[in-house]
């Protein structure tokens, strides 16, 4: 039983949590002004436009800021501490929040490459996480 | 500034500004940070220490900062609240190196760059000077005022370390108030962390990126110091009553009116005139600029 | 016309702070207003604009704190009411 906290799935970000689950990161881009945007939204906040299509992102990208939790604000993460949610930003520009995993929470620093890996929560929800580039 | 404009439409001659929350013995902040989760819940992120503690750390990576410029601030504010009897930190004194023992809870923040969370309510009553000559108290009029609000949550976010909503916020309330940083007394800064502080006092332009170790550095904002800072304790040494704690001690202050630390000889400050008041929400998402004057 | 020095903040409202159980978010709203009119001497009737601070949901089992809940509770008819006041 899975006991940590599941995506919502809203309208706006169905689209995203879909291309997780099939192990592919996607993003909205504007067809207007190709404009990269995240999070999700109906409207392109560079030029508010509504024209939209999802693309995939390669999975590499640099570390922009990360943290390191000591306390588990929810129970269901205290087998987890120390572990590191980071903002990741993406090779094509926009940036990700997820959890650096495979690394020592003190080796982590801002601007480290890194590669999405799969985590599969249940059977409908996988949770795009990051690793150092080998 | 709602209140400002309700006033200057000649509908209203008294308006009574309000906040309370039962977050600490009624779990009212946990509904707050799980409210604000939303979907990084999944990755284990809630609300808003990790979230500045985002902004913090990217500052660190870009230019000199961290705990040891933080910790003057930690330090610098409980100075001030244990000189008030109605902060909660009153009889809790902290040393530097209570701060450095200070657990981490999301690091680069340990428990004493946290603001309280607490029970409690603050109001206060906004009218014209013409008005006020007429009440009670000295008057203590708003001589300049700013808003800024660079909206993105961090995922999208330019200016998690600055310039934030301080800055042009800033640079309107001084234009409205004619007046230079120089010319401010004290300042009642929105401290929901000790980096909160420091950023805000960069995007007034107290001091430039990286520089905030120095300034702070020698009791700058404690009491007797040449800029105090956050006089009642602020949010993390008094209590959390969101932008009401620092604006109303900074009306406080002008109407003389705040104790063991009412700046003023006993202090050893000058009495203040000119009281500069900030307030930001989300994760740096929004920001208010005050200038208060005794007049 | 600027609006410099135009307004003043006249008076002060406090509750108890820290740690409080036995009040609830709506109670620390009425009485920080009802101490802040006091403190400035005017009567409730004086009062005619509310401004709810910046919004924050209250504790689990309380109801939802909007201003005109508060007007309610504080007696009041305003001409202006509103959350917010950044």
């Amino acid at each position: 039983m899975y006991s940590k906290p599941l995506p919502t799935t809203g309208l706006d970000t169905k689209p995203f949590w879909d291309g997780c689950r099939e192990h592919t990161i996607r993003i909205q881009r504007c067809k207007a002004c190709g404009h990269l945007r995240r999070p999700p939204a109906s409207v392109c906040p560079r030029c508010l436009s509504r024209e939209t299509e999802w693309v995939e992102m390669s999975g590499r990208g640099t570390v922009y800021s990360y943290v390191v939790y000591h306390v588990a604000y929810d129970p269901s993460f205290k087998e987890d501490l120390p572990y590191v949610v980071a903002l990741v930003t993406l090779e094509e520009g926009p940036r990700i929040l997820t959890n650096i995993v495979e690394c020592d929470p003190a080796a982590v620093h801002c601007d480290m490459a890194v590669e999405a890996i799969w985590k599969d929560m249940t059977d409908t929800v996988s949770l795009p996480l990051f690793r150092p580039v080998s | 500034m709602h209140a400002v404009g309700a006033l200057e439409t000649g509908i209203c001659k008294y308006i009574l500004i309000s906040y309370g929350h039962s977050a600490r013995s009624g779990g009212g902040m946990s509904q707050v940070l799980s409210r604000m989760a939303g979907d990084d819940a999944v990755f284990g992120h809630f609300g808003a220490a990790a979230g500045y503690a985002l902004a913090a750390r990217r500052a660190m990576h870009e230019y000199n900062t961290g705990p040891d410029t933080w910790k003057h601030i930690a330090v610098g504010q409980r100075k001030w609240a244990n000189l008030n009897p109605r902060a909660v930190m009153y009889d809790r004194p902290m040393t530097e190196s209570d701060y450095e023992r200070s657990p981490w809870i999301v690091e680069p923040f340990r428990l004493a760059d946290n603001c309280l969370v607490t029970d409690g309510g603050r109001a206060f009553i906004l009218t014209t000077a013409e008005r006020a000559r007429d009440l009670p108290h000295p008057v203590v009029t708003i001589m300049g005022l700013g808003m800024h609000n660079p909206a993105a949550d961090p995922v999208a976010a330019r200016h998690l370390t600055g310039p934030t909503g301080a800055r042009r916020a800033g640079e309107q309330a001084f234009h409205m108030a004619g007046i230079t940083l120089e010319d401010v007394d004290a300042c009642e800064i929105y401290d929901c962390f000790t980096y909160t502080v420091e950023i805000t006092l960069q995007d007034y332009g107290f001091f430039g990126p990286g520089e905030g170790e120095e300034w702070f550095r020698g009791g700058t904002i404690e009491p007797g110091g040449r800029t105090p800072v956050n006089t009642s304790g602020g949010l993390l040494s008094e209590a959390y009553q969101m932008g009401l704690t620092p604006l109303t001690e900074g009306v406080m202050q002008l109407m003389g009116r705040c104790g063991d630390h009412q700046l003023g000889p006993a202090t050893g400050n000058i009495k203040p005139e000119i009281i500069l008041c900030s307030d930001n929400g989300g994760i740096l998402q929004t920001h208010s600029c005050c200038i208060l004057r005794r007049n | 016309m600027t609006l410099k020095d135009k307004y003043a903040i006249v008076g002060i409202g406090y509750t108890p702070q820290g740690t409080v159980s036995d009040r609830t978010t709506l109670d620390f709203h009425l009485e920080a207003c009802a101490d802040a009119i006091a403190d400035v001497g005017l009567k409730r009737e004086d009062i005619d604009g509310l401004v709810c601070y910046r919004y924050f949901p209250p504790a689990p089992g309380e109801g939802d704190v909007t201003p005109y809940l508060v007007a309610q509770h504080l007696g009041l008819e305003p001409a202006y009411l509103a959350q917010d006041a950044n």
